[in-house]
């Protein structure tokens, strides 16, 4: 086996033009591969970064986001009297009411997208933990139009620096501190007082919606089936993690485009990989079936040219994941955002290339390298050892 | 014209090579159609004549926000307006959020409506075909944002440039459960001209600049680019792949046509010894290079449609599944694919056949295959 072995990956460097150009054609298909895959990973990511296993949103019924949802005074007064609700170091219920206002703003390019803010209390911050800190300037006062945004909207949209003002119609908040919320996604929105922003929006009527924090598991789950069934009530209430989960759907249109494209380009790169392949075979006839000569089975044979092109296929699948390793964390590191279709608002996310996604990279360029390989090397099996010693 | 048979008897000189790369520039080709397709449907251009003279208004912080009814007479009065609707997105869901079950459901006022939309006639609609409804058929939309179900019946179709909707009248949200309206998600207006537009939108953007509820008003088309710019950075997106995928297939039609040249190197000695020019050479190895890359191209043209219908099946599916009855291939898209063809032939052709053209006669003539 060692001969052949040797014979066929030498060949590789005999013809480097040739393998060269093979590998880029393979490691071009990878890198898109990766790089659209990893965008949708991305959005994924985003929605499965819940805050809190614990925390409960409550929404009206049939409000697929809170964007679209309504939570009365009342609603939210009777939700303050059930059990099961978290308390804080002070003793203050962890249930916190909030506004959620949609306010259309410019993005880098000059194009405009759709922005949530989100009017709280303090005790949002609590709710959520340590997962929602501010990195720069300073918490917003309560009672101002002062706000604070995510560092990834910071970075995309011009108005929401330190120190500008987002404003839309006749709203106006003016941005004092930048905050980070580990990657979940509040990390796509912009925080301000509830209070200011229910006037400013003139929507002093009730609240958006209810994210509450439940003692435990168990205390959780029978919180959220009091808000179903509490005749004062009548909301619909989802822990925290599902309620982001449904809105994974986002990244749906842009898998299918990955795999889509993918396969399309796959089957291309490995129609150039066979064509090496085949000139290779019939360059080579004569060497084939001088081996053969020696002694060394088709089977032998086989095997060698489809590693000869599986070894092809791994070198492009190298090569790819090393560009789309460097765009993401060389050139793509600004977030870049797509339409939440749940909450009509801009989500916003990095590219996010896992090793798992690398590793499925090197495996599709190893199943290029293997279907461009087979066919060509059946054919240099095949060989009649005579004919082929006479040719030529 | 003359050796036209001799380049194509170079083309299919070894006939799995030639077909393998015709399948590469093939599959490219689909690639690119379905990719500008899709670009063409998010940039969201019905071809409306009638629409230039439309303008669309909204809340000025934003669609979410809904406006005092009361606008509407005094949009009325802005010189250059014809007529105004007031429409209200109900956003409710049919049977199920599935989004292969969506579509708009809008609120409006008929007699209005008809006259800003004069485009659209009675009947056939494309609903009527996704969900088999038949007149008199009671639709119940589960109502989102706007509390309640509303139970239609309906009572016609229409046609249009944008079929994905129903309508209904303001007058049966206000009486079923939002009381007396007094607001509304935007006005639909039609102005006198297409030159009115720019006039009539400044005109009605100072009226409410400093009330409580400033609008923004916009021509239509700009309206319904705000949806596809919502988007995000899909487009950039879409012409980054369709250009690496052309380099890709550059590459592999190079490679196939460097590998043909270098096999060929003794029928190139033959015919130069023969008289051929240079320059003919060159000619002729570009030329089969090209005849390589326009079979490639008419068959990818032809073969990018049943690709095309399979995506929409599967975009139905998906949240965007609205862009799929705007998706279909147009004449530009498929001359694009061309010339992209064309394109491919030139460039991967070129060096090789640089390469052949600069072949010594000598040495070609010596060398063993």
């Amino acid at each position: 086996m060692g001969i052949p072995l040797k014979y066929n990956l030498r060949n590789l460097v005999v013809r480097k033009v040739s393998t060269a150009m093979t590998v880029l054609g393979i490691a071009l298909v990878v890198t898109v591969f990766l790089l659209v895959m990893s965008l949708a990973e991305g959005v994924t990511r985003t929605f499965a970064t819940s805050v809190s296993s614990l925390n409960v949103v409550i929404l009206r019924v049939g409000a697929g986001s809170d964007v679209n949802s309504f939570v009365s005074k009342d609603q939210h007064d009777a939700i303050s009297t059930l059990e099961g609700l978290a308390r804080g170091d002070d003793g203050q219920q962890l249930e916190s009411p909030e506004q959620v206002v949609l306010i259309n703003i410019p993005k880098r390019d000059g194009k405009r997208t759709n922005v949530i803010v989100r009017g709280v209390e303090p005790v949002a911050f609590k709710i959520r933990g340590d997962s929602v800190r501010i990195v720069e300037g300073r918490m917003f006062q309560t009672g101002t139009a002062e706000a604070i945004v995510s560092t990834r909207a910071r970075d995309r949209f011009p108005e929401l620096r330190l120190g500008g003002t987002a404003k839309a119609g006749s709203e106006r908040w003016t941005i004092v501190g930048i905050f980070d919320a580990a990657g979940s996604p509040y990390d796509s929105e912009v925080w301000a007082d509830l209070h200011n922003v229910q006037e400013q929006a003139h929507r002093t009527g009730g609240f958006s919606t209810v994210v509450a924090r439940a003692t435990d598991t168990a205390a959780r789950d029978r919180l959220i089936a009091a808000i179903k069934g509490d005749q004062r009530i009548k909301l619909d209430a989802l822990p925290e993690s599902d309620y982001f989960d449904k809105q994974t759907v986002t990244a749906a249109p842009i898998k299918i485009l990955a795999y889509f494209v993918a396969i399309i380009m796959a089957v291309g790169a490995s129609f150039g990989a066979m064509n090496t392949m085949y000139a290779q075979v019939s360059a080579r006839t004569r060497e084939i079936a001088t081996m053969r000569a020696l002694g060394f089975s088709r089977m032998v044979i086989l095997v060698s040219f489809v590693l000869e092109s599986v070894v092809l296929g791994f070198l492009g699948g190298l090569a790819g994941a090393a560009i789309a390793f460097v765009a993401v964390h060389l050139f793509l590191t600004a977030p870049t955002g797509t339409n939440n279709f749940a909450s009509f608002s801009e989500i916003l996310f990095n590219f996010q290339l896992t090793p798992a996604l690398i590793v499925s990279g090197v495996v599709f360029s190893l199943a290029m390298g293997l279907f461009g390989g087979l066919f060509p090397a059946a054919r240099a099996a095949r060989l009649k050892i005579i004919n082929a010693l006479r040719e030529a | 014209m003359k050796y036209f048979r001799f380049i194509w008897k170079n083309v299919f000189r070894k006939k799995s090579r030639a077909f393998l790369t015709m399948a590469s520039i093939v599959l490219v080709l689909v690639l690119i159609v379905v990719l500008s397709s899709l670009l063409e449907a998010l940039d969201y251009d019905t071809g409306r004549t009638k629409g230039a003279a439309n303008v669309v208004v909204q809340h000025a912080t934003g669609l979410g926000n809904f406006m005092p009814l009361a606008y509407r007479q005094k949009i009325e009065q802005v010189p250059g307006v014809v007529a105004v609707a007031p429409q209200i997105w109900f956003g409710g869901i049919y049977v199920d959020e599935r989004p292969q079950n969506f579509f708009g459901q809008l609120s409006t006022d008929p007699q209005v409506w008809a006259i800003v939309h004069d485009d659209y006639s009675i009947p056939d609609d494309q609903l009527i075909d996704r969900f088999h409804w038949t007149i008199g058929q009671r639709i119940q939309v589960r109502g989102t944002y706007i509390p309640g179900t509303i139970d239609l019946v309906l009572r016609g179709v229409y046609t249009g440039p944008d079929e994905s909707n129903i309508f209904f009248h303001n007058k049966y949200l206000e009486n079923s459960f939002l009381g007396r309206l007094e607001r509304t998600g935007i006005f639909y207006l039609r102005t006198e001209a297409p030159e009115k537009v720019p006039g009539v939108c400044d005109a009605i953007n100072k009226m409410f600049e400093n009330s409580d509820a400033p609008v923004k008003a916009m021509p239509e088309k700009q309206f319904m680019l705000q949806f596809t710019e919502m988007m995000g950075d899909v487009k950039l997106l879409f012409r980054s792949i369709a250009l690496t995928v052309l380099f890709t297939v550059v590459l592999i039609v190079a490679n196939t046509m460097a590998m043909s040249a270098r096999e060929r190197v003794t029928q190139i000695a033959v015919i130069r010894a023969l008289g051929f020019r240079r320059s003919q050479v060159l000619m002729l190895v570009l030329s089969e290079a090209i005849v390589l890359a326009l079979l490639g191209g008419v068959a990818g043209a032809l073969g990018s449609f049943p690709f095309m219908w399979g995506l929409i099946g599967i975009i139905k599916h998906t949240p965007v599944a609205m862009f799929a009855y705007n998706l279909k291939i147009s004449l530009a898209t498929l001359l694009t694919a061309f010339t992209a063809a064309v394109g491919i032939g030139v460039l991967a052709g070129f060096v090789p056949a640089i390469r052949s053209s600069r072949i010594s006669i000598v040495d070609g003539l010596r060398r063993v295959a």
